[in-house]
């Protein structure tokens, strides 16, 4: 570590022991790379989605003293609509000795030093997707909160009390709301789920306090003529194309660019009305912040047929290269394939599979983006791809420590097959379906950034069990990863399981860390249950 | 929560990533969603249909019985423009209508069928009653219903390619020397005569039964047994005799017998029209 950046936690140290009570979250806790040790101020933490710590009191040499200090079991909720049990998916923010977490529908305020509830929020939806809920997102004193059936909801972070509530998508054509609200300087940018109905995918920025919006950016082109029409063989197809916005992406100050990752183009299984790439759908995008304007593409899914969201975290990491320093941003994608791009511009280093051949591609073209094969799409006969139905990994955050200079991925690997149901020249909806998950593994697969290949790889032992939520990185030489019905911290280096505790189910988040009073603590969800974990339980 | 519904959660996690299993009755196929379902439906009432409908968010569940009244009055008066399954003509697509999909009671569609929409070409049905524009309306919610809801996606059940003959070579040439259809697959064909069935069932049987493994215990002994739970922590080892034994997986080797060694090494080798060859020549197999 240099000293600069030393010298800067250090101030950002001073600040953070002073100057946060009164007003809320400091916005100086919101960097790209150095988050204050006492605070989580948004999904990933830091801007930059590496989900890499730079705090290690627990290190290797202790974590066998790592235990629950508290559990917060979500009690007095009943089964969400159709989808059952209470999981907790949300990343906790933690501010000011408080911890805020959502499930659908409902966010909660716990005391990070006990356990102790603070305050509810619950909201009673009218329809909508009812299968996750990411978190909140905050700015000085108020939490953003986003219902299934898209509502954007302020609340007093002290009370829990509305503030006010805007409507932000349409849960009648089938749009719904999960994700964590990014804040950017004065921006609040959210984004929608939904496939169902072949709608366009959008992200929108608000302002945090009156809740009006700032810009919109559509996921496709807005008429033929544009830049990226010539993608789509109609305003129609092009209308109706899909390309959802529902994970939080990641955002660099200097450069002042967004990068988000868009979902599946629709109809989802059936391509023939929509011959063609299909831009910007199953992207990674740069925006422009202030305006929501594109300012580079890289298509990861081109013509998607396989229901690959491009929405994995587009992580953002410096690193030399050949004498040089970088500006670099990596996904693991849903498709198979990993991507290590140049964030200044969007230019490829690595575009290569991570776990089989990505047998639905047949190579990459100059830029870097895989062409698929049009042999390997849905067939109504069954077509067999080497990847699960969901793709080699899906929401659970990866991480990429500066330490090993290695990316981590909770990965699937197996086959599938897709079927197209409807045949028609123009389908709709879905159109097909997968099924199966032949040979299947589940591995947690570290990868070196500089050529794609795979440093290691740990796949879990038995069949009912495997690899479970997101990925955490300490400097404390530490990867917390949920692995069967236990919290499993991992040597970084080499794979090797160093420490694991038994949380009564599978992690259903991705584990956090932050200090308070002197002690980290690890955060991580198991269903309805938030445990903190700190040395010895004190 | 016990280790045996934790392990069937996880088990439903990884299914869940390419299914929607909602139940026995569904089309086997089915779409999945945007992410895994990590829940497993425990308070869900009815069929899969309305299952997966209820966890979509759909809303009200259109009236078949006045959607089928609906048909040939929408066939008979609306298909000219709007397309026979009203995915749109020269006129508009009514499953992708706004106002379509905000119309809970049908009010709205109803004045557009009685009044037309005059400034933009359509004509007017004064004659038709309220009855039966409810009943146009309802035929409409349900081709909206038939597209959105993936629990109600059915598979043709027939196949459109394929060739017996040469599944039975590939047969031959590569199945033959585990499998006889004389043999263990004799009637292969009436136990799985849906092609999607019989296709996942060449790729991947799963219903293996118990998993039989030796365990090379830390002093070296070497003991045989079922395995009653297996994961990077801990090993459960049931002898033939009923008594367990758990050990921490590091400290143990495990060897378990792979039978589905000759599955897994097709399944990179298989084009697409070897699958459906051999799906064709099993399925003779009566």
């Amino acid at each position: 570590m240099k000293l600069s950046t030393l010298a800067q936690l250090a101030a950002l140290a001073l600040f953070s022991a002073t100057g946060l009570q009164a007003q809320g979250l400091d916005p100086r806790a919101l960097s790209l790379f150095h988050q204050p040790a006492d605070v989580w101020p948004t999904y990933n933490g830091d801007y930059s989605g590496r989900r890499f710590s730079e705090i290690r009191q627990i290190d290797q040499s202790n974590i066998g003293r790592l235990t629950a200090k508290w559990k917060y079991k979500i009690t007095g909720i009943p089964p969400l609509r159709g989808s059952g049990p209470l999981v907790i998916k949300s990343t906790p923010l933690m501010v000011n000795g408080t911890l805020y977490f959502t499930i659908p529908d409902h966010v909660f305020a716990v005391d990070a030093r006990t356990g102790k509830e603070k305050w509810r929020f619950d909201f009673e939806d009218h329809g909508g997707h009812i299968l996750g809920q990411r978190g909140v997102g905050m700015y000085g004193k108020w939490v953003f909160f986003l219902t299934p059936d898209g509502w954007f909801i302020s609340l007093d972070a002290e009370t829990g009390k509305e503030r006010w509530r805007k409507k932000v998508a349409d849960e009648k054509m089938q749009y719904f709301t999960t994700m964590a609200a990014v804040i950017v300087k004065n921006h609040v940018i959210i984004g929608v789920g939904g496939d169902a109905m072949d709608v366009r995918g959008y992200l929108e920025s608000r302002d945090p306090e009156t809740g009006e919006m700032q810009w919109r950016w559509w996921s496709e082109p807005l008429k033929m003529g544009d830049p990226g029409s010539e993608t789509w063989p109609n305003q129609q197809a092009m209308d109706h194309g899909g390309g959802m916005t529902w994970m939080p992406g990641t955002y660099d100050p200097e450069l002042n660019l967004l990068y988000w990752g868009t979902g599946n183009t629709n109809p989802v299984y059936a391509g023939q009305g929509r011959k063609g790439a299909n831009l910007y759908t199953d992207s990674i995008v740069a925006l422009n912040p202030d305006t929501g304007k594109l300012v580079w593409y890289f298509q990861a899914s081109p013509h998607d047929t396989h229901d690959w969201d491009n929405v994995e975290t587009p992580v953002l990491f410096d690193l030399e290269i050949d004498g040089k320093p970088r500006k670099l941003l990596a996904q693991a994608a849903r498709c198979g394939y990993f991507f290590v791009l140049d964030r200044t511009n969007g230019k490829y280093l690595v575009s290569k599979p991570y776990t089989k051949t990505a047998n639905w591609s047949k190579g990459i073209d100059e830029r870097g983006q895989p062409i698929p094969d049009p042999g390997k799409e849905p067939h109504v006969d069954g077509s067999m791809v080497d990847l699960p139905g969901g793709g080699g990994t899906n929401w659970w955050a990866p991480s990429y420590s500066p330490l090993t200079k290695l990316f981590y991925v909770n990965a699937q690997e197996g086959y599938s097959l897709a079927y197209l149901y409807d045949t028609s020249r123009e389908p709709q909806g879905y159109g097909g379906g997968s099924t199966g998950f032949f040979d299947p593994a589940s591995s947690l697969i570290a990868l070196d950034v500089t050529t794609g290949d795979v440093k290691w790889k740990h796949t879990a032992k038995g069949e009912g069990g495997g690899i479970a939520g997101g990925i955490l990185t300490t400097a404390g030489n530490l990867l917390f990863v949920g692995d069967s019905d236990r919290l499993a911290a991992f040597d970084p280096a080499n794979g090797k399981i160093l420490w694991s505790e038994k949380v009564g189910g599978r992690v259903s988040n991705g584990p956090s860390t932050w200090t308070l009073d002197g002690k980290q603590n690890i955060i991580v969800g198991v269903g309805d249950t938030l445990y903190a974990m700190t040395l010895d339980g004190k | 929560m016990s280790r045996t519904s934790a392990v069937l959660l996880s088990a439903a996690g990884l299914l869940c990533l390419s299914v929607i299993s909602f139940g026995p009755h569904m089309a086997r196929v089915s779409a999945h969603m945007q992410e895994p379902n990590l829940q497993r439906p425990q308070n869900a009432r009815g069929n899969g249909a309305e299952r997966s409908h209820i966890f979509l968010g759909l809303g009200r569940i259109p009236d078949e019985a006045a959607a089928k009244r609906g048909e040939p009055l929408f066939k008979q008066s609306c298909a000219v423009c709007h397309g026979a399954d009203a995915r749109g003509g020269i006129g508009p697509n009514l499953l992708r209508s706004v106002l379509v999909l905000h119309d809970d009671k049908n009010e709205e569609v109803s004045q557009v069928i009685k009044n037309g929409r005059p400034q933009s070409g359509m004509p007017g049905f004064p004659n038709l009653t309220a009855e039966e524009r409810n009943d146009i309306a309802e035929y409409v919610q349900h081709q909206i219903e038939l597209a959105a809801n993936r629990g109600l996606y059915k598979y043709s059940g027939t196949m459109s390619s394929g060739d017996a003959a040469k599944g039975k070579a590939f047969f031959a040439a590569n199945c033959a020397s585990c499998h006889s259809t004389t043999g263990d697959l004799a009637g292969i064909g009436n136990k799985f005569s849906d092609p999607t069935a019989m296709l996942a069932r060449i790729a991947w049987p799963r219903d293996r039964g118990p998993r039989q493994a030796t365990v090379t215990t830390p002093d070296g002994r070497k003991l045989t047994g079922t395995l009653a739970h297996y994961d990077d922590f801990e090993t459960t080892l049931k002898s033939a005799d009923g008594t367990a034994s758990t050990w921490p997986t590091s400290a143990i080797k495990v060897e378990i017998a792979d039978k589905l060694e000759g599955h897994r090494a097709l399944l990179p080798k298989y084009t697409d029209d070897d699958l459906h060859n051999l799906t064709r020549y099993l399925l003779t197999i009566k």
